[in-house]
């Protein structure tokens, strides 16, 4: 089993819907988004750009196969799941952020405050919070909590803490433009597995060897 | 004590409390007190770690040269040498920890290391060098523990001649650990296919050249602060500046190497990275290469090396601009994202995906393309702290230990 | 963080009121894994309602009576629909536990628009409104109190309570549909209904898909899909002035010139007409293309007047609203009868001489050889001249939309938001018209604004038969005249689900008038502290979609759904429905009954949608609440499988147009189509006037601002579009956080390159919009999409955010006259025509 992700750059209509599923279902405090979309080629999304086609791009982390975070990763808090996701250790990682500079995808979060203190500037009421309000431990490893502490570093967990009550991750039930699918990339019959064959699925810089398990669908395609 | 000395203890005592203070105050906050941001994520402590681990390099090869290659001359600084070796070693450790996150969970690099690890071994390396210089120290100090040193002395027949033998033996070692310590560092960013600007096999051995010069620099301007000018140590002086300037030239060669076979091949990356150190970073490029090749130069004429102020300028120098240098590490692996794509249907055009910096403000953007980093003001004044202790402990450790030659 | 069963008892939910559902509704991958932790799990559905009439069905987790998460619910039956949603819906949280959530009931202290209030309990704050009202009734008239409601459609219960009182207190209403310039006048003058739309799911059946000015990606966020959906077995071509986000999705992105999509429209016909592609059976049966058309007069042909018809007309009995035209067949003029589609043997492209009873003679001709003759002024050429489209791509666009199909039209709001914005409805109406492609699967013209179509018949509990209401245009409040206006005007304004002060025409004048005193009282209804409970004399805390019952509905798919209460109302904050009936109470004792003064509010809600759905008729025939707790239901059509597909019994049963248009009953909106069939041929006085018979291509701002002030044409040169933003509802979500995050918390305004380099303008810089009536400030984006002479910005922005200059001090109220026959009260009157404006940028001083 190797979970893996499609997105579909055609039926991604650049909504963001996804980066806010991710922030809220996983409590990101202010400042911090673990996953985010934007218009290749402008600076200001859904703008045409100056040159070339507009379309949009999502990106958080790719779960890479070769994933330079977990090599560098000195106290092994970044690992690999048995489904090839790559995970955090909240309670061991030490912030050194190493993983934060060999991350090729910029999809990491460092807490440079107390989350909470951030969180505050977003100024709710009455000391409110958001995200899923429970602790999600992966083998005895916490790898989701509602709060997390400053100094360590987050990013997308491929909502695992979802996965055993047999849920999709939030990004892809908050897809309103249904282009996110996943699935096993090893079971060849699985959708993923079609989608990249018959799709010609791309992953994002091929040339780094990262061999992600996050693949796009080319945009612009017309269907017969 | 001479006033200039009080002074200078006072100073760096001052430093060290501010230091240590405001990594308290950091400790507290959090690591949003600096200027680094998820874009931006290793700035002037990292930075600072390479630098002092480069500084440590001269004690350990000054050894090694009059214990393996018989360089005579330049005895008299081998103690000097081994000192600033443990000091900077453990300056650059020391460095290195208010970079930490979570400091308090740093024993789970030995509770959990992860063997794969470059930092891993960075800190194994950097420990063991520690430890080794602190040993040949130790053995090169064994003659002259005396007197109230006597306590601390191992018993052995012939003081002189056992440190003579065991230094011989540890030259091989700490030699070594010594090329060890900026292999090391160099891979732990070497390694990171992510970020093009350290992407290179050429990063260790310039590494292992710059450390040479800097770290001898520093030696050579400890020697004439404490010896001055004398004609007994004419000829080390000399070779310590020939050293130095070699390793400097090898050190600019390494470079511009990288960088010529960069340009000269024209990949879109890889120019817009080096535009960052040759056009938003020049005037520190500039200080980085010119300020060492003025002190190389001076150094190599004998009349500088007359004046032991000019001697102690040059080294400073020297050393100046290879902290800068490695603050250059940085800007041009972070000031902007790596994630650059070409778009698709898009042809000669890379760009840079915005990545959320962690940073939110009430009025500012917190997703950013490029982050143009300066330390702030905590950061500086650990850094300081730092800078200060390696100081001190070598001042200490000059005033209160058997580290210089006698006056003969 | 455990939850632990206690923690729901301290919800203070009425038990019963509660309808927790299970994990099922989560779109599990694995059902018995899923079923295992749901016991664990406190999720409750409701409806995101605001004015993008989404209506979203989402789940909302409860714990320790906070919402902790929200994901759509994906709980349609048509995997299709799943999951709807959008960011904004995504990150509600936002408001309901804001810094800007209303608490308290408020009441001003300081001088109007300070902000300044004091806190006050319920009873204080209705006691002082309910006195203040009588005070201004009893000076003014009761009609002196106008009502504002926002999208009812989105609530029929908490709106209609508010309606229900201005209807037993016979205060003046206004009608948000006009208000907000969302009523496409096309619609009645044509079709003789106030709006009608595919349900989304219908999209993708069209072959050929034509947009005009409707930026869907972001404007019907989770409907896109269909629209890519369409473009796997269709074509999708987008007329946008401005390379708008759609367009990016487009197969085909046609850049026409700003408001020439009648031009365009009526270019397309004749290319259809020219080449025979027209459906003439259809022609014959369905529309006013057989009918025929005096030349002398214009008027169309009544069969009262032919000699050979008069006794034969004068013989049947047609309704009121309905007239008796002449169509020829073989043997010469025929009468035409409105209540009958059934096939006739008409000439479509005919002319005759006709006797007529007085003795004379006059040349007739039917509408379509009128048509024809009209469209003579639109030759390719010339219409390629004033859309600035090449002709040979008008030609085959016609070419293909008449052969491909099923073809459907979406006409956009801020397409029809403009003064000639009808005359553009009618001539791209004729697109599915002239080639049969109405009442059929995945075909016709579509209008998405906001919703304001009711789906079946409320007026049990709107419109009790004791009350009255007096329904007057929100233009001619701003203008303070006009037919029907109370004669000692507007003295005071009570509003609920909307933010005038930011939203609507001459925000700044509002004000001013409230600032003199004009206005004398102002009551806001919100649960956000927007400009308007900023200008407010009294504020009252409304509870959100997550705290109450209520019924909605919307236009973009055909589900009935509950508003739900997840959590308890917070703070202080009530229903409309209990402070309706607060009122009620105050105003006079003898109308309390009327809001159920024996149950408690939440109860008292369902007690109305159990009532409301017994009686909505044939549309809700069979549904109940119970029903709708455990999810979205359909309500029912005449086409199959209750597809949302406008005329469909029309087509297919060939009953008369027009289908009725809740809430008023149909003779009220039959009469615009007296033939009882589709009309492009008005003869109203006015029409003929305005030489607008039949649809046509008006100069742009020619009836607007060039002739109010001449000197405008050389002032103002970038046309002013204020579109609808992906990270706001018009002004809800202004101050959403994370909306504001991923905008970098700027207000923007997109230009041109040129036009910015011509102003020596530069991105980034803080500049001002400014014409002769205000002004507003925002960021400078280069927007290469962005033709050149415009100035888009993205509307919806709270005063706050823009140093209190609103983009509404900007535009203008102009009432095109033609408008006003079209009033039906409660649906149509005069529509605010947001684009029709001119301004000018430059820079602003910090
Ligand atoms: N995200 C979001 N969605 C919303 C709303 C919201 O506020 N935010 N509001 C809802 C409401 S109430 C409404 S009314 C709808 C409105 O939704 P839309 O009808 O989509 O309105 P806009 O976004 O204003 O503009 C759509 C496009 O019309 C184009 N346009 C302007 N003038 C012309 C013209 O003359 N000709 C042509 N062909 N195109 C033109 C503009 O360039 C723009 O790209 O959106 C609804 N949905
Ligand atoms: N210049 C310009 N102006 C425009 C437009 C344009 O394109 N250009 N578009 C126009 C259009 S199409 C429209 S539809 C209008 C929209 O105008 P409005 O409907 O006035 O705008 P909103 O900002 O959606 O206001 C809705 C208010 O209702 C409140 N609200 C939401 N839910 C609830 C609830 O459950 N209870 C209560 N009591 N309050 C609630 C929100 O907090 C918000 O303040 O704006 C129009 N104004
Ligand atoms: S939610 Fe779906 S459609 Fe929207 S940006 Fe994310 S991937 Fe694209
Ligand atoms: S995308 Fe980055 S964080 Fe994710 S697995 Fe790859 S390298 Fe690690
Ligand atoms: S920051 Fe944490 S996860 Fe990243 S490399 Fe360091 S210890 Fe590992
Ligand atoms: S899988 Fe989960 S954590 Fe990852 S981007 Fe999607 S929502 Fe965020
Ligand atoms: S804001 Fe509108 S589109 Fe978004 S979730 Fe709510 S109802 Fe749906
Ligand atoms: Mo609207």
């Amino acid at each position: 089993m190797r979970r893996g992700m499609v997105i579909d750059l055609e039926k991604c209509i650049g909504c963001r819907s996804c980066a806010v599923a991710c922030k809220q279902h996983n409590a990101q405090p202010a400042g911090n988004w673990w996953n985010r979309v934007v218009t290749p080629g402008s600076d200001q999304h859904q703008t045409a750009p100056e040159k070339g086609r507009e379309y949009f791009l999502p990106i958080h982390c790719q779960h890479c196969q070769n994933a330079p975070c977990e090599k560098v990763c000195p106290v092994g808090a970044t690992f690999r799941a048995d489904d090839g996701t790559i995970l955090v250790d909240y309670e061991r990682c030490i912030g050194c952020r190493y993983c934060m500079a060999a991350c090729p995808y910029g999809v990491r979060q460092f807490n440079w405050e107390d989350p909470e203190q951030a969180m505050s500037r977003y100024h709710y009421q009455d000391g409110y919070a958001f995200g899923n309000p429970r602790e999600y431990r992966y083998q005895g490893r916490l790898v989701y909590a509602p709060v997390r502490t400053k100094g360590i570093v987050e990013k997308c967990h491929f909502c695992v803490h979802y996965l055993d009550q047999g849920l999709d991750p939030a990004c892809v039930r908050g897809c309103p433009g249904k282009a996110r699918t996943v699935g096993d990339l090893d079971d060849p019959d699985s959708v993923v597995s079609r989608l990249i064959r018959d799709k010609n699925g791309f992953q994002l810089l091929p040339e780094k060897g990262t061999r992600p398990n996050v693949y796009y669908l080319p945009p612009k395609r017309k269907e017969a | 004590m001479s006033t200039t000395k009080k002074i200078a203890y006072l100073v760096t005592a001052a430093l060290m409390v501010a230091g240590f203070a405001a990594w308290g105050y950091q400790l507290k906050e959090g690591l949003v007190l600096t200027h680094m941001r998820n874009s931006y994520s290793w700035g002037l402590y990292v930075s600072t770690l390479a630098f002092f681990v480069g500084n440590a390099a001269g004690g350990l090869v000054l050894s090694s040269l009059i214990y393996l290659f018989g360089v005579k001359k330049l005895k008299p600084f081998a103690k000097i040498g081994a000192l600033c070796a443990f000091a900077n070693v453990t300056a650059a450790m020391f460095a290195i920890l208010p970079d930490i996150g979570k400091p308090f969970r740093i024993h789970n690099m030995i509770l959990h290391p992860q063997l794969l690890s470059p930092l891993v071994w960075d800190v194994a390396v950097l420990n063991l060098y520690a430890l080794i210089s602190l040993v040949y120290l130790y053995l090169l100090m064994l003659p002259e523990l005396t007197g109230p040193f006597a306590r601390i002395a191992i018993r052995v027949k012939d003081p002189e001649a056992f440190s003579e033998t065991w230094a011989r033996r540890l030259a091989p070692f700490s030699l070594v650990a010594a090329v060890g310590i900026h292999v090391v560092t160099a891979w732990v960013f070497s390694t990171q296919g992510s970020r093009d600007w350290w992407f290179s096999p050429a990063l260790a051995p310039d590494f292992v050249a710059v450390a040479l010069a800097s770290g001898t620099a520093l030696v050579m301007l400890a020697a004439v602060l404490v010896y001055g000018i004398r004609d007994l140590y004419r000829d080390a002086y000399r070779t310590l500046a020939v050293f130095i300037s070699v390793a400097f030239f090898i050190h600019l060669f390494l470079m511009y190497n990288d960088m010529f076979i960069h340009l000269w091949y024209g990949a879109e990356e890889a120019r817009e990275t080096l535009a960052i150190t040759l056009r938003q970073y020049l005037p520190a490029h500039l200080f980085e290469v010119l300020a060492p090749l003025a002190a190389v130069v001076a150094l190599l004429s004998a009349r500088v090396r007359e004046s032991a102020a000019a001697v102690a300028a040059s080294c400073v120098l020297l050393i100046s601009g290879v902290l800068v240098h490695r603050f250059l590490i940085m800007p041009a692996a972070f000031d902007r994202v790596p994630l650059t794509i070409a778009p698709l249907g898009l042809q000669n055009v890379t760009w840079s995906v915005p990545i959320a910096s962690g940073r939110y403000t009430e009025t500012g953007d917190t997703f950013v393309t490029a982050w143009h980093y300066f330390p702030s003001a905590i950061e500086i004044t650990i850094v300081l702290g730092v800078v200060a202790y390696m100081c001190f402990l070598v001042m200490v450790a000059i005033d209160r230990l058997p580290i210089t030659e006698r006056s003969t | 963080m455990k939850l632990e069963r206690r923690d729901f008892l301290k919800l203070g939910l009425a038990a019963t009121a509660l309808s927790a559902l299970d994990l099922r509704f989560l779109r599990p991958m694995d059902g018995a894994r899923a079923a295992a932790s749901a016991s664990l799990e406190q999720v409750i559905r409701s409806t995101c309602s605001p004015n993008c009439t989404g209506a979203c069905g989402f789940m909302a987790q409860v714990n320790d009576g906070r919402i902790t998460t929200l994901i759509q619910s994906a709980d349609y039956p048509e995997a299709e629909y799943n999951p709807r949603g959008c960011l904004r819906g995504l990150s509600m949280m936002n408001l309901i536990y804001g810094k800007d959530r209303l608490k308290y009931p408020l009441i001003r202290t300081g001088p109007r628009g300070s902000g300044e209030f004091r806190k006050a309990t319920w009873d204080e704050a209705l006691d002082y409104t309910a006195a203040r009202l009588k005070d201004i009734m009893a000076k003014y008239g009761s009609e002196a109190v106008a009502v504002t409601v926002q999208v009812p459609g989105t609530g029929y219960v908490q709106k209609g309570a508010f309606v229900r009182l201005a209807a037993l207190a016979n205060w003046s209403i206004h009608h948000g549909y006009d208000q907000n310039g969302d009523l496409p006048m096309f619609w009645p003058m044509t079709f003789g209904v106030q709006t009608e739309e595919l349900e989304s799911l219908e999209w993708p059946n069209a072959r050929y898909t034509m947009v005009f000015g409707s930026n869907i990606i972001q404007t019907r966020l989770p409907d896109a899909k269909q629209l890519i959906e369409a473009k796997k077995r269709g074509k999708l071509v987008v007329f946008d002035p401005d390379f708008c986000a759609t367009s990016a999705k487009a197969d085909e992105w046609v850049a026409l010139k700003p408001d020439s999509d009648a031009a365009m429209g009526l270019g397309l016909a004749r290319v259809i007409i020219d080449r025979n592609l027209y459906d003439a059976a259809f022609l014959r049966d369905f529309t006013d293309m057989p009918l025929l058309v005096r030349r002398d007069t214009g008027k169309r042909l009544r069969a009262g007047e032919v000699k050979a018809l008069a006794a034969a007309a004068a013989a049947v009995k047609v309704p009121e609203y309905r007239d008796q035209f002449v169509f020829l067949n073989g043997s010469g003029p025929a009468l035409l009868n409105p209540e009958d589609l059934g096939p006739i043997d008409a000439r479509l492209d005919a002319e005759a001489t006709v006797d007529l009873a007085d003795g004379t003679r006059v040349e007739v001709e039917t509408v379509f050889r009128a048509l024809k003759r009209w469209l003579a002024d639109y030759s390719l050429e010339r219409v390629a001249e004033l859309t600035a489209v090449p002709a040979e791509q008008i030609q085959r666009i016609a070419i293909e939309a008449a052969t491909s199909k099923p073809l459907h039209v979406i006409y956009g709001a801020s397409n029809y938001q403009w003064y000639h914005g009808d005359l553009k409805g009618r001539a791209l109406a004729l697109l599915p018209v002239l080639t049969g492609n109405i009442g059929a699967s995945g075909a016709g013209i579509s209008t998405y604004a906001g919703q304001y179509r009711i789906r079946f018949d409320l007026d049990h509990w709107w419109l009790p038969p004791e009350g009255k209401l007096n329904w007057v245009p929100y233009l001619y409040f701003l203008q303070g005249h006009g037919k029907r206006y109370p004669e000692k005007g507007i003295k005071a304004m009570f509003g609920g689900w909307g933010n005038p002060f930011d939203q609507h025409n001459m925000a700044n004048r509002l004000k001013d008038r409230c600032a003199s005193g004009d206005i004398e009282l102002v009551v806001t209804f919100d649960f956000q502290m927007t400009t308007s409970c900023q200008w407010s004399d009294v504020v009252f805390p409304a509870a959100s979609w997550y705290e109450n019952y209520d019924l909605t509905a919307t236009i973009l798919h055909p589900y009935l759904q509950l508003q739900q209460p997840a959590i308890a109302p917070l703070f202080d904050s009530r229903s409309a429905l209990e402070l309706a009936r607060g009122l009620a109470k105050r105003l006079d004792p003898g109308i309390e009954k009327y809001f159920y003064p024996e149950l408690e509010p939440q109860a008292a809600a369902l007690k109305v949608i159990e009532d409301m759905l017994a009686k909505g008729g044939a549309e809700t025939r069979g549904i109940t609440l119970e029903m709708l707790k455990k999810g979205p239901v359909r309500v029912h059509s005449s086409a199959p499988g209750d597809r949302q597909i406008p005329f469909h019994e029309q087509i297919h049963d060939r009953v008369p147009f027009p289908p009725r248009s809740y809430p008023p009953p149909l003779k009220a909106t039959a009469r615009f189509v007296r033939s009882g069939r589709i009309e492009f041929y008005k003869d109203e006085d006015l029409f003929l006037r305005e030489g607008e018979q039949l649809p046509c291509h008006k100069e742009t701002f020619a009836d607007t601002e060039y002739r109010v002030d001449p000197t405008v044409r050389d002032k103002y040169k970038l046309r002013f579009v204020t579109k609808n933003s992906l990270y706001r509802v018009h002004s809800t979500h202004s101050n959403n956080v994370w909306m504001n995050e991923l905008q970098g918390h700027q207000p923007k305004v997109f230009l041109n390159a040129q036009d910015a380099a011509e102003r020596r303008l530069e991105p980034g810089h803080l500049v001002e919009v400014y014409n002769n009536r205000g002004k507003t400030r925002a960021t400078l984006v280069l927007d290469p999409g962005c033709r050149r002479g415009t100035a888009i910005f993205e509307q919806g922005w709270w005063a706050k955010y823009l140093h209190n200059e609103s983009y509404n001090s900007l535009t203008m109220h102009w009432i095109k006259p033609l408008h006003e026959i079209y009033f039906v009260p409660g649906i149509w009157s005069p529509t605010s025509v947001w684009n029709e404006c001119l301004v000018e940028v430059r820079r602003a001083e910090a």
